[in-house]
């Protein structure tokens, strides 16, 4: 066994992996090591999580050859690709994965080896390094037979996914999501209408089979009450105290960005709902004792979650939630199956990362009213800038306006050269003093 | 009819529209010679000097004369910096932006039409002002005047003999004089003549080239830019529209910009508009003058590198900030990189 996690670290592997042989390597280490003095035991979904992720990335192992494989962003429109029987792949899911994992820096100096920039996001660096090199901790990653690049997220993917196309000889479709200073215009929605239609068409000629409407619809219907389902789940943290911390919540989304549209995506937050629940009726909270809540804001810090958790778990502080994992959910009530395309146009111009820095200031805000926080905690992410520019003026208007502790630290989401134990430990204890 | 000075942010907006207007759109890469540290009070250090400087300029009274800023969406951080000027910062300005699409399709040359629009009625409301089909096509056609009197410059180059930088300043006036100045200082180099040198030909890449004493580096060490794949020079040079109906050949304008990574081109149609310049320039390097954080330059580069490399074309990336000085190391790899070319010793 200690050889095979010595391979599922970070290798091509070159036999066949069984979901029995890689079930403990291939996802996150569920919280099991973390201290139970001062965290709640793991949420028993996780095992759950685990499963769902595990099963995912060994399909995609045998996927090529058998479905149609599209390569996607985070924020892209899926639902037509799951509706068609694609096999989808989040390169960005792979870089948490990488950096929960610990095995994103080499994976990003393979990058860097072959004349990437160290400037450039790490998630991107940890893809290419994984394309370039071949290497990761999940065996091996399918070819796409297409790529689906959607800019509601950052600029940052459309130079990635051109790098992506030129790598692999595949399709690329890019679905332009024109920015929203202040509200969005019929152009905007017809715009993105219209790109929608022609990437339905490019993905029919390549899955060979013509979208079924009604099909598009389900997958609509399921990918609304899995973000319903996944806002309720966050939403549980409106509770003193809070069932679920930030970083569960950055444990068990992976679901909703992945397998969103899919049954047992549905069947898994129902259930994680559930627990959450009977944590709630039972007093458990997420922190044992939690004194004070508050908010993250911008990606997670995916190879730091452990410390940061105990070290703020330690002073009595519950990351009750955050704007990334919120942006998951906010937006389910705009999903319509029964005009799934329009619906798909409109809520794909409007997640987070595409509106506007004084719109997230005022999402931070009625999420301090609603969840009943005493503080935020702003990661500005050096690979984030879409998420991170704005940071310093909302932190001054939180401080100023709310009248709570703001505190802004530095580092990336997944390059750990970025982070600086000692300066982020030493703000957080400035922060958690106040 | 003058409305005042428009500041605009880099890259990609309809000039002609805002001259319609009776503005003067002067155009803001940085500047360089500002001091960071205001903009840095609003902005990350990973964000580049371009974005941060031209917060510091406006944060430092530097646009107290203008009557507009327009910011272009072209990349994350001038999204950011549009953003926090409209939330946040508020200037006494009023801020308008821009969208260009990331692609050529019909549908982003229907979004482009309503985002002129857009625009247009914005500048109305504005200034009060309506100018007619017929003013908007003339400056149209001025634009077009100027963009094809800067494609006989690129192609005389050589025998008009301007040093690099010279060549370059000429061009940039392009961000602020006015189509028909413009168009007559180029006519008065086009008609000089010089005695060609024996220089080491190379092609500047990149954003921009500050600060411009890299290019006296370049002449100082035997070099010559003959041609450029800059987002503020060849990457905007323009072809002439073929509609009447001005809004649209605004858009085809602006849709027929040349291979640049902010409009989300490919790698090979990248690597084919290098082939071309290299053809048209017989360059036998490329120098890559980066400025620290674009992603866009970064992302492309590699395999760029790769094919230049393989068709024997020698390439030297430097990254740089835009405020002087230049640094030494930097100086250093110009001379150094030229002198293997075969320039000075």
């Amino acid at each position: 066994m200690r050889s095979l996690i010595k391979k599922l670290k970070l290798n091509t592997l070159k036999t066949a992996v069984t979901f029995k042989s890689c079930w403990n390597y291939l996802f996150f280490d569920i919280p099991k090591s973390w201290r139970t003095d001062i965290l709640a035991p793991p949420l028993r979904i996780g095992v759950k999580t685990k499963e769902l992720i595990t099963k995912h990335y060994l399909e995609g192992m045998y996927a090529n050859g058998i479905k149609p494989v599209a390569w996607v962003t985070s924020g892209a429109p899926v639902e037509f690709l799951k509706a068609l029987g694609f096999y989808t792949l989040y390169p960005e899911n792979h870089g948490a994965l990488c950096g929960a994992r610990k095995v994103a820096l080499e994976l990003c100096q393979e990058a860097e080896k072959n004349g990437y920039c160290i400037d450039i996001c790490s998630y991107a660096r940890t893809d290419i390094g994984s394309a370039l090199s071949g290497k990761t901790p999940v065996g091996r990653l399918p070819k796409p037979d297409l790529l689906v690049c959607c800019t509601n997220i950052c600029q940052t993917v459309l130079y990635w996914y051109q790098v992506l196309a030129h790598h692999f000889k595949a399709p690329l479709v890019i679905i332009d999501t024109p920015f929203i200073y202040t509200e969005a215009s019929l152009p905007d929605v017809e715009y993105v209408q219209k790109q929608i239609e022609t990437a339905i068409e490019t993905a029919e000629r390549i899955a060979k089979r013509k979208l079924k409407f009604e099909k598009l619809k389900e997958v609509m219907r399921l990918s609304k009450i899995a973000t319903e389902l996944w806002l309720e789940v966050i939403n549980t943290g409106k509770n003193i105290p809070s069932p679920i911390s930030a970083f569960d919540q950055f444990i068990h989304m992976a679901p909703i960005v992945e397998l969103r549209g899919e049954p047992q995506t549905v069947d898994f937050y129902a259930q994680m709902l559930k627990e959450l629940r009977k944590r709630v009726k039972k007093g458990i909270g997420a922190v044992i004792k939690e004194k004070k809540r508050v908010l993250w804001d911008n990606l997670p810090i995916w190879y730091s979650l452990k410390l940061l958790s105990e070290t703020l778990a330690e002073n009595g502080i519950c990351v009750v939630t955050s704007t990334y994992t919120y942006a998951w959910g906010e937006l389910a009530p705009m999903i319509d199956p029964e005009r799934p395309i329009e619906s798909m146009a409109k809520v794909y111009l409007h997640p987070i990362l595409n509106r506007g820095t004084g719109d997230k200031l005022s999402l931070m805000k009625r999420m301090v009213k609603d969840f009943r926080l005493n503080g935020v905690i702003l990661h500005s992410d050096r690979s984030c800038k879409p998420y991170s520019v704005g940071q310093m003026d909302q932190r001054a208007k939180i401080v100023q306006e709310l009248k709570i502790p703001a505190v802004l630290i530095e580092s990336d989401h997944n390059d750990p050269r970025a982070f600086s134990e000692k300066q982020v430990l030493n703000r957080l204890k400035a922060f958690m003093e106040m | 009819m003058t409305s005042g000075k428009a500041i605009v942010l880099p890259i990609r907006y309809p000039r002609e529209l805002l001259r319609a207007f009776g503005f003067e759109p002067v155009e803001i890469w940085g500047p360089p010679k500002v001091e960071g540290t205001l903009g840095g009070s609003h902005l990350q250090p990973y964000i580049c000097s371009v974005v941060k400087n031209a917060l510091s300029f406006l944060l430092e009274d530097g646009l107290d004369d203008a009557e507009i800023i327009l910011v272009p969406h072209c990349c994350d951080s001038l999204q950011g910096l549009g953003s926090l000027l409209l939330d946040f910062i508020k200037p006494k300005q009023k801020v308008l932006t821009f969208y260009p699409p990331r692609n050529k399709t019909e549908a982003a040359k229907n979004f482009l039409i309503a985002e002129i629009e857009r625009l247009w009625k914005e500048l109305e409301e504005i200034t009060g002002k309506s100018p007619s089909q017929q003013d908007l096509m003339r400056c149209i056609l001025e634009e077009e005047m100027a963009d094809r009197l800067t494609r006989e410059l690129y192609m005389n180059r050589e025998r008009i003999g301007l040093s690099s930088r010279e060549f370059i300043e000429l061009l940039r006036k392009r961000e602020y004089l006015h189509p028909k100045e413009f168009a007559k200082e180029v006519q008065d180099k086009l008609k000089i003549t010089k005695e060609k040198e024996e220089k080491v030909r190379l092609i500047l890449s990149g954003v921009l080239p500050e600060p411009m004493e890299v290019l006296d580096e370049i002449d100082a060490a035997g070099g010559m830019i003959v041609t450029d794949d800059t987002s503020c020079l060849r990457r905007r040079l323009l072809q002439p529209g073929t509609s009447n109906r001005p809004f649209e050949r605004m858009a085809e304008r602006l849709l027929s910009a040349p291979p640049d990574p902010v409009l989300g081109c490919s790698l090979e149609e990248r690597i084919a508009f290098l082939e071309k310049l290299i053809e048209e320039s017989n360059a036998v390097g490329v120098i890559f003058y980066n400025v620290k954080f674009c992603e866009g330059e970064d992302f492309y580069y590699p395999q760029v590198a790769q094919w230049l490399k393989s068709r024997g074309i020698k390439t030297l990336k430097i990254e740089a900030d835009i405020s002087p000085p230049l640094p030494k190391q930097v100086s250093q790899r110009i001379r150094a990189f030229i002198e293997s070319l075969g320039g000075r010793a």
